[in-house]
C-alpha cells in the first residue's frame, strides 16, 4: 500500500484540459505526477526511478497512443498502461488490452474508475520492482560463494544426502558438512526449502 | 416533375440540331438514291411472288413492335395522342396480314384464292387508315392538361382499343373475303390495275400532304419530326408504287415502294429504340452522380459530427475530471483550498471552450444558411478577409490579394462560404506565430479553372504541414494547435463539399502550407445537394 501511495502518475495527452485536471486529480490523492503533450516528449524524458503508471490519450498527434504502446513494449519500457479516450470501440479497446493495458476507460469516466486503475498499476509496478531488487540481492550472495560450494548447493538442493555428496565428489563427510554450513550462512537460508527457493528463482531467470 | 418527365420523353423532347439536320438528309439521299431506277421501274419482275410472305412479316413485326412501344409511351404518359398513334401503327400493321394472304399467287399452294379485288381494297384500306391517324395525333397532340386517367385504367384503356382494333381488322378481312365481288373494281388483272385504282394514290397523297402540313405547323417533338420523316417516305413510296411503277405489280419500281415502306414503317421503332437507350444511359449516369454526391455527404456528415463530439466531450471530460479532484481537494480542509480554486478555474475555462464550439456549431448551421444564390466569390472574398484584418496586423502578418476579374458567379451560401475564408485565413496567420515577423505573408488568390470552376488559394509563409499530415489535419486539426477551437478545417471541407466543391493543401513554394479549393460556377437549376437528407 505504502510503495503505491508514493508513486508517479506519466499523463500523455495532447489535450491541455485533460492533463491539467487529470494532474490536479492525482495529486489530490498524493500520487506524483508527470505530465506530457505527445509521445516524444515522455520519450525525450528520463522516467523517475520509483512504481509509475501511464495514462495514455488513445488519440495523440504524430504517434498514437496505441502506436506508442507498442513502442514501449518494443523498447522493452515495462510500464503498466490505462488508456483513456473519447471515443472508444472495441477493437481498439481489444487491441489495447492484448498489448497489456490494465484498463481502457472512456472519457468522461468517474474519477474513482481511474484512480483504482492507476492504483492497481502502480501496485504492479512496485511488485515488479520488488522482485527485481530480490533477485538482485540473491545474485550477489550466489556470487559469494566458491566453486565447490555451488557444486555442493547443487546437489544439496537436488535432494541428496551428504554421504552421497562426498561419495560424488570424492570428499570426506565432514568436510561436506562445513561446505554445506558455508552455502547456508553466505545465502541467507534459515531452512532447506528456504535455499530450494532461491536456487529456483535464480535459475528460473538465467 | 411533370414538365420534367415531358421534357425527356420522346413525345414531348425537342430534337436536337442534328437531328433537325439528319431528317432532311436521309429523305434527299433516299430520293436522289431512287431516281436512277425510274427509267427500269416498270420491267417486272417475274416471280418475286415469293418474297411477298418475308415483306409481310417483317412489315407486321416491325409496325407491331412500334405499336407496342408507342401504347408503353401512353401508359407512361397519358395522351391521348400517342394513343391514336399506336393503334394507327397496329391497324395498318395487322392488316398486312389479310393482304399477304389474298395476294394473287403467293399462298395458291394452301388453297388461298379470295377474289381479285380483295388485296387492292385492304391495301387501300392500310393506306388511308395510317395517314388519318397521324393528322388525327397532330390535331390533338397540343391537349394538355391533368392527366386523365390513372396508370391502371389507362392500361385497361390500351387493352379495349387492342381488342377493337383485332374485332376491326377480322371485320374487314370477313368482307373483303366474302363481299368480294361488291368490292369496287380496282384491279384489271392479279398485276394490272384498273382506271377507279389511280382515285386511291391521289386521295392518299392529298392525305400525306395533310398530314405534313398539320405536323409541320404543329410539330416541336422529336416523334413529330421523325413522323414526317415517315410521312414523307410513304408519299414517295406511293409515288412509286402507283406512278413511276405505272401500278404494275412486282415491277421493279413496285419493290423498290415496298422496300420505302419498311423503311418507313421502321423509322418510329428505330427512334424509338435509340431514344429510350440513350434515355437509360443518361439516366444511370445520373443515378451514379446523385449516389457520389450523397455518399461524400455521409461521410462528410459522419467526419463532422465525430469531429464535433470530440471537440465537447474533450471540454466537458476536463470538467468533471476537474470537479472531482477539486472536491478531493476540498475534502482535504485548508491545504487543498488553492487547489480547488485552481480546478473551478480551469472548469469555467473549459466551460467557455465547450459554449464556443456549440456556438460555433449554431453559427455554421443558423437560419439562412441553406440558402443558396449566385455569388461573387471576389467579393466573399474581400468581406471575410476584412473581419480577419485586425487579427493579421496584430501577428504583422502581411496580406496579399491576387483576385482575378471576370469570375464566374458560383453558387452558393455567402455566410458560409466566407466563414470558410476566414477559417483559412485565421489557419494561415496563426501558422506563421513562430515565423520572424518580416516574413510573415498571407496571399489568398481566385482563379477560373477548367472554365467552368472558381478555384481560391490561401497560402502562407508558416512551417508548412509535416508529411504526411496533410490528410490528417482535416480530420484531427486539434492536434496542431495548444488552444485552437479545432473544428476549422473539418467545416470548411464540409461546406465546400457541401457546395459540390473540393478542399486540399499543397506545400507552398518555400516551406508554407496552401490551402485550395474548387467551387462550381452558378446554375439556374443547379442540382446541388441540400443540407437536409434526402
Amino acid at each position: 500500500m505504502m510503495e503505491a501511495e508514493t508513486g508517479c502518475v506519466l499523463i500523455v495527452d495532447d489535450d491541455l484540459a485533460m492533463r491539467e485536471s487529470l494532474e490536479s486529480l492525482f495529486r489530490s490523492v498524493g500520487h506524483g505526477v508527470l505530465a506530457f503533450a505527445s509521445a516524444q516528449a515522455f520519450l525525450s524524458e528520463v522516467l523517475p526511478q520509483r512504481p509509475c503508471c501511464l495514462v495514455l490519450d488513445v488519440r495523440l498527434p504524430q504517434m498514437s497512443g496505441l502506436e506508442f504502446q507498442r513502442e514501449l513494449n518494443r523498447l522493452r519500457i515495462q510500464i503498466p498502461v490505462v488508456f483513456i479516450t473519447g471515443h472508444g470501440d472495441v477493437p481498439m479497446s481489444v487491441a489495447a488490452m492484448k498489448a497489456g493495458a490494465i484498463e481502457f476507460l472512456t472519457k468522461p469516466f468517474r474519477d474513482q474508475d481511474v484512480l483504482d486503475a492507476v492504483h492497481r498499476g502502480l501496485t504492479m509496478d512496485a511488485a515488479r520492482r520488488q522482485a527485481l531488487i530480490d533477485l538482485g540481492a540473491l545474485k550477489d550472495r550466489c556470487g559469494q560463494l566458491t566453486a565447490r560450494e555451488r557444486q555442493v548447493m547443487a546437489l544439496v538442493v537436488a535432494g541428496q544426502a551428504n554421504k552421497q555428496i562426498a561419495a560424488a565428489l570424492g570428499l570426506s563427510e565432514v568436510t561436506v558438512k562445513g561446505h554445506r554450513a558455508q552455502v547456508m550462512r553466505k545465502m541467507q537460508a534459515s531452512s532447506l526449502p528456504d535455499l530450494v527457493r532461491f536456487v529456483d528463482r535464480l535459475s528460473s531467470v538465467d | 416533375m411533370d414538365s420534367d418527365r415531358g421534357g425527356l420523353l420522346i413525345s414531348a423532347a425537342r430534337p436536337t440540331d442534328l437531328q433537325r439536320r439528319l431528317a432532311p438528309a436521309i429523305l434527299l439521299a433516299l430520293v436522289l438514291g431512287l431516281t436512277p431506277v425510274v427509267p427500269v421501274a416498270r420491267i417486272p419482275l417475274v416471280g418475286t411472288e415469293t418474297f411477298l410472305p418475308a415483306y409481310a412479316a417483317a412489315v407486321l413485326v416491325v409496325e407491331l413492335v412500334t405499336a407496342v412501344l408507342l401504347y408503353a409511351l401512353f401508359v407512361a404518359q397519358r395522351g391521348l395522342a400517342v394513343l391514336v398513334l399506336a393503334t394507327g401503327y397496329l391497324l395498318t400493321g395487322l392488316l398486312v396480314i389479310p393482304w399477304a394472304l389474298s395476294f394473287p399467287g403467293v399462298f395458291d399452294a394452301l388453297g388461298i384464292d379470295m377474289g381479285l379485288q380483295s388485296t387492292a381494297a385492304i391495301a387501300s384500306l392500310r393506306r388511308f387508315a395510317f395517314p388519318v391517324a397521324v393528322i388525327w395525333y397532330a390535331l390533338i397532340k397540343d391537349r394538355t392538361g391533368p392527366l386523365p386517367w390513372s396508370e391502371p385504367s389507362a392500361a385497361a384503356l390500351v387493352a379495349a382499343v387492342i381488342i377493337a382494333t383485332l374485332v376491326l381488322v377480322g371485320l374487314i378481312t370477313v368482307v373483303t373475303t366474302l363481299g368480294g365481288h361488291a368490292l369496287p373494281p380496282l384491279m384489271r388483272d392479279a398485276r394490272h390495275v384498273a382506271a377507279l385504282w389511280s382515285a386511291v394514290p391521289a386521295t392518299v397523297l392529298a392525305l400525306y400532304g395533310v398530314a405534313l402540313l398539320l405536323l409541320w405547323r404543329r410539330g416541336c417533338s422529336v416523334l413529330d419530326l421523325w413522323l414526317m420523316v415517315v410521312v414523307a417516305i410513304l408519299a414517295i413510296e406511293i409515288i412509286f408504287l402507283s406512278y413511276v411503277s405505272g401500278g404494275i405489280r412486282l415491277s421493279i419500281g413496285w419493290w423498290v415502294g415496298r422496300v420505302l415502306g419498311l423503311i418507313s414503317a421502321s423509322t418510329v421503332l428505330v427512334v424509338l429504340l435509340t431514344e429510350t437507350t440513350m434515355l437509360y444511359a443518361r439516366l444511370a449516369r445520373s443515378v451514379a452522380a446523385e449516389r457520389r454526391i450523397r455518399e461524400a455527404r455521409i461521410s462528410a456528415m459522419e467526419a463532422l459530427s465525430a469531429t464535433i463530439a470530440h471537440e465537447v466531450s474533450q471540454p466537458v471530460a476536463g470538467m468533471i475530471t476537474n470537479a472531482n479532484a477539486g472536491l478531493r481537494w476540498l475534502d482535504q480542509g485548508s491545504v487543498g483550498q488553492a487547489e480547488a480554486r485552481a480546478a473551478l478555474e480551469r472548469i469555467v475555462r473549459d466551460g467557455h471552450r465547450a459554449g464556443e464550439v456549440v456556438a460555433g456549431v449554431r453559427a455554421m448551421f443558423q437560419p439562412g444558411t441553406r440558402a443558396r444564390e449566385a455569388l461573387d466569390l471576389n467579393a466573399c472574398i474581400r468581406d471575410a478577409m476584412e473581419r480577419c484584418r485586425e487579427e493579421a496586423k496584430a501577428h504583422r502578418v502581411t496580406v496579399q490579394f491576387d483576385l482575378a476579374d471576370g469570375l464566374v458567379p458560383v453558387t452558393g451560401n455567402q455566410v458560409q462560404l466566407e466563414q470558410v475564408v476566414s477559417n483559412l485565413a485565421m489557419n494561415a496567420i496563426e501558422a506563421m506565430r513562430e515565423q520572424p515577423a518580416p516574413g510573415r505573408r498571407l496571399s489568398i488568390r481566385s482563379r477560373m479553372v477548367q472554365d467552368d470552376m472558381v478555384q481560391v488559394a490561401v497560402e502562407d509563409t508558416g512551417p508548412g504541414l509535416p508529411a504526411g499530415q496533410a490528410e490528417q489535419s482535416f480530420l484531427a486539426f486539434h492536434t496542431t494547435k495548444p488552444d485552437g477551437m479545432g473544428m476549422g478545417l473539418m467545416f470548411c471541407r464540409f461546406v465546400v463539399e457541401c457546395h459540390g466543391g473540393r478542399l486540399w493543401v499543397e506545400r507552398a513554394e518555400g516551406d508554407g502550407a496552401r490551402f485550395l479549393f474548387t467551387l462550381p460556377r452558378f446554375q439556374e437549376e443547379a442540382s446541388l445537394p441540400q443540407e437536409e437528407g434526402a
